[in-house]
């Protein structure tokens, strides 16, 4: 497959870059040569990303809707037809709650696994500000067994009948990941794994495309305070998350702080807190 | 016979429907088998060593041990039923005794009557010794109902078991004829008029009547001891001097009168059998059968214009111990490959034992099916994008009930509007079936209950607030606000329940106050730990972990509604703590009766208000 592409490539940009290989490609010795590997290597990504987006960009990757978060991730937004694992508190339900509803903006069923219950019971009146109305979602509740939710949501996957699926699982072990990669490999299914208990580091399915961590945030910066600690206020913030991608398959980790922004039902980068990377 | 339907033109009691002579146009015949050794035979199967020796089962009557059933050489040495045990050891000192269990009998009975389902779809059971089988328009896939009564005694015989058979139109006449007939197969021939039925039942005793013993033994005491001399007698001094039921067993056995009876299971609506010459055992085998018979389910599904919601196959094995299976599906379907599918998990659970003889399989439920055009305007036509040659269900097929798929083509135009107009649509064409079959296969293995939608229910109580019901393919969105339904009715319907949630509780849903996503059931107590003068929370301890707030925001007062007297009200707030997560905690209200009582008593506040977490916003 690679070697395909590869050679793909070579075609693709014969053009482009015919004269500047001719002259300094293929020399041994040369100045020019440093740069001319790098211009090369551009290409060559350049051209990947465009084979790797067959089909268009907008079907292949789906973008969550704040250019920060969107322009570090490869493909600008999360990868569709992989598995993305989502760890945290319950602000990790409300964020795979917003992914999912993005995924399915244009129309579709939506699948939440629910799991053995270890996060507590979904509530679906909550997944309401996040866009999933009673219309669209299944929910499949209590599958207690180990293996029920991994076979279910590759069934799912493999189905191509949802637009997006969250599973509530334990770790997961490598044949099972493996079979969940393979199945949702070439759909355009969202496939969220949120792992029940916390996310540290360890993953809990091995072939995850991207990794994350949800926690809850303050919505103020946390320092104002000082004095006035104990003061409690008589109105709640908006809602923010700390937004970390601790692994991202050809992107690199970064720590956001957002906010979830009720009138227009969209992901906002926050705006008091700078967005440390 | 003038006499007789004259007489019994003025029935006592009886519903004058079952005065309706049986349908002329399919002769009706019914097969009765009589086990005359059964209890013994039973037990003899299970015990081999006992089956050349004197055999009694006992039972206990007023404290004294004694004979229900003997076999063969037990009641040639006069070992009859109400012999004492005792008398029976002092007769006959080698005689085996087990003790009689008729409930197990009844059982086994039920079984073997089940095992019968392989001759005809209509089977009933005659307790304690005997059963039913409605041979009409069957028999002659077994060659003739000879044929199949001979076939019936023969794998009864291989299980052990002697068998005596009575053929007639009748369930009562055949019946009497297995019972008393007194051949091994008594036959009252097929279509043979009134006559030649009462000559042939005449002969028979008045017992083969199954009549209460008092009755029978006040017709004895008269010298009636035939149906022949019943016969003669005016039914009208027959009902005047025993009561209805001699006239009216009577006419049953004659075929003047209906003898409903109570089949084992209800009549499968479509099926699809294969018998096998050799007894298969190997799984590509029974995989290849279940195909075909899949094949040949649809087929029939097909030409009747239904869809099945739930399929069953049985395969009957050598051992005469057959296996069920089951598949439901959430919305009708009549193509094979999503059925073989379904199936094919299941067949894995199939032991063959000492192989398979014969497979049937059935569409246990059936809904009729709309046909839909394919391509038409797939996104938005009430019809999807289905092509009528595949003819796969859509959404808004008939309601459960409608086995007869009748409904004309403006029945189901106005159908398909309305689901579209006031349901929000149906998802249509590929994708919805796509999801009908993810659904089915997750259903099958964990139930249907377990794979649901979520949709609002009138309730402001936080837990009642959702009601998960079935998928049937359709969405559960609210109607439009204008649409008055509005039903204030609080039973909770039933899963499968077409009714379209209410409004109101959907817009319940969507304004208002904020809802968390994931909920505490049961609700955790919490200790709020500090107030200020003004009542203020300040921080919250849960578990052993001090949450210090930022902010708190409330109260919101959710009421159970008032008839469920159990459930105080309760004040929610949303607890924000320092490190930005918030909570969803509910102070409890002191009941109103009883804080008047304590106010009353001059007491005020008896105990601390209790805390509550209830859920986790996201």
């Amino acid at each position: 497959m690679v070697i395909a592409a590869a050679s793909k490539v070579e075609i693709i940009e014969a053009d482009n870059l015919s004269r500047p290989i001719d002259r300094y490609g293929f020399c041994s010795v040369s100045f020019g040569m440093v740069q001319a590997t790098k211009d090369r290597q551009a290409a060559l990504r350049r051209a990947l990303g465009r084979i790797e987006e067959a089909g268009g960009g907008e079907r292949a990757h789906l973008p969550l809707g704040i250019p920060a978060i969107d322009g570090a991730l490869p493909g600008g937004g999360l990868r569709k037809g992989c598995v993305h694992e989502v760890g945290g508190d319950a602000a990790a339900t409300g964020f795979c709650a917003a992914v999912l509803a993005r995924a399915g903006a244009a129309g579709g069923s939506l699948l939440w696994l629910a799991g053995d219950g270890r996060l507590g019971r979904l509530y679906p009146p909550g997944l309401l500000r996040y866009g999933i109305g009673p219309e669209r979602l299944v929910t499949a509740t209590g599958l207690r067994r180990p293996g029920d939710v991994a076979w279910a949501f590759e069934e799912a996957l493999r189905s191509r009948a949802v637009k997006g699926v969250v599973a509530e699982s334990p770790p997961l072990g490598t044949t099972a990941s493996r079979r969940l990669m393979l199945a949702a490999e070439g759909s355009d299914v969202v496939g969220l794994l949120l792992a029940q208990g916390t996310c540290n580091g360890a993953g809990v399915v091995p072939t995850a495309a991207s990794r994350w961590r949800i926690v809850s945030a303050p919505d103020e910066d946390p320092g104002q305070g000082g004095s006035e600690r104990r003061r409690v206020r008589w109105r709640t913030g908006r809602t923010a998350w700390r937004v970390e991608l601790l692994r991202c398959r050809g992107g690199k980790p970064f720590e956001r702080i957002v906010r979830w922004e009720d009138e227009r039902a969209a992901v906002a980068e926050s705006g008091q807190i700078p967005c440390r990377i | 016979m003038q006499n007789l339907t004259k007489n019994l033109s003025r029935p006592a009691g009886q519903a004058a429907s079952g005065r309706r002579p049986p349908p002329r146009s399919v002769s009706r015949r019914f097969l009765a088998v009589w086990l005359p050794w059964w209890p013994v035979e039973r037990l003899a199967g299970r015990r081999p060593e006992v089956r050349d020796q004197p055999f009694v089962t006992v039972s206990d009557v007023r404290g004294r041990q004694v004979v229900a059933a003997g076999n063969r050489q037990a009641v040639q040495a006069g070992l009859g039923p109400g012999t004492s045990l005792a008398d029976a050891r002092a007769i006959l000192p080698q005689v085996v005794a087990v003790l009689a269990d008729s409930s197990a009998d009844e059982r086994a009975l039920e079984s073997l009557a089940r095992w019968a389902f392989r001759f005809t779809p209509r089977v009933a059971l005659a307790a304690p010794d005997a059963f039913f089988l409605d041979v009409g328009g069957c028999a002659h896939l077994f060659g003739g109902e000879r044929a199949l009564a001979s076939e019936v005694r023969a794998k009864l015989k291989g299980f052990g078991l002697t068998s005596r058979g009575g053929l007639a139109g009748a369930p009562g006449a055949a019946w009497a004829l297995a019972r008393y007939g007194g051949d091994d197969l008594g036959v009252a021939p097929d279509g043979a008029g009134l006559a030649e039925r009462k000559k042939a039942l005449g002969r028979l005793p008045v017992a083969a009547l199954r009549l209460d013993e008092d009755v029978a033994a006040a017709l004895a005491s008269f010298g009636l001891d035939k149906i022949r001399a019943l016969l003669d007698v005016e039914s009208v001094q027959l009902t005047e001097r025993f009561g209805p039921q001699p006239s009216r067993r009577l006419a049953q056995v004659l075929g003047l009168l209906a003898d409903p009876l109570a089949p084992l299971r209800p009549l499968p609506l479509r099926e699809a059998k294969r018998s096998f010459a050799e007894p298969v055992s190997r799984p590509e085998d029974v995989q290849a059968a279940a195909d075909a018979l899949l094949e040949d389910l649809c087929e029939t599904l097909r030409r009747a214009g239904e869809g099945a919601r739930r399929v069953r196959l049985v395969c009957h094995r050598v051992d005469g111990r057959p296996q069920a299976l089951e598949v439901g599906t959430s919305r009708p379907v009549r193509r094979r490959e999503p059925l073989a599918r379904l199936f094919a998990e299941k067949l894995k659970q199939v032991a063959a034992g000492f192989g398979i003889e014969e497979m049937t399989l059935t569409a246990e439920a059936v809904e009729a099916v709309v046909e839909e055009q394919l391509g038409w305007t797939a996104a938005n036509g009430p019809f999807g994008g289905e092509h009528a040659g595949q003819g796969a269900a859509s959404g808004f097929a008939a309601p459960p009930s409608a086995h007869v798929p009748t409904r004309t083509r403006s029945e189901s135009t106005r159908a398909g509007e309305a689901g579209l107009g006031q349901l929000g649509g149906l998802e249509a064409g590929e994708s919805a079936r796509a999801l009908a079959a993810l659904v089915d296969r997750l259903g099958n293995r964990f139930g249907f209950d377990r794979v649901v939608r979520p949709a609002p229910r009138q309730s402001w109580k936080p837990e009642r607030a959702v009601r998960l019901h079935a998928f049937d393919g359709r969405a559960p969105q609210a109607r439009e606000p204008g649409a008055q339904d509005r039903s204030r009715s609080t039973t909770v319907p039933p899963p499968d329940s077409r009714r379209p949630p209410d409004p109101w509780a959907a817009s319940a849903w969507r304004g208002g106050a904020p809802r968390p996503v994931r909920l505490a059931s049961p609700p955790q107590a919490v200790q709020v730990a500090e107030f200020r003068g003004d009542g203020v929370p300040v921080s919250f301890r849960l578990g052993g972990d001090l949450h210090w707030l930022r902010a708190a925001e409330g109260p919101e007062r959710l009421e159970a509604e008032w008839w469920r007297e159990d459930a105080p009200a309760r004040d929610y707030y949303v607890f924000e703590a320092e490190d930005g997560r918030r909570y969803w905690i509910y102070r409890e209200l002191c009941d109103p009766a009883r804080f008047a009582a304590s106010a009353f008593a001059g007491i005020r506040a008896a105990s601390p208000p209790r805390w509550f977490l209830h859920g986790f916003f996201g």
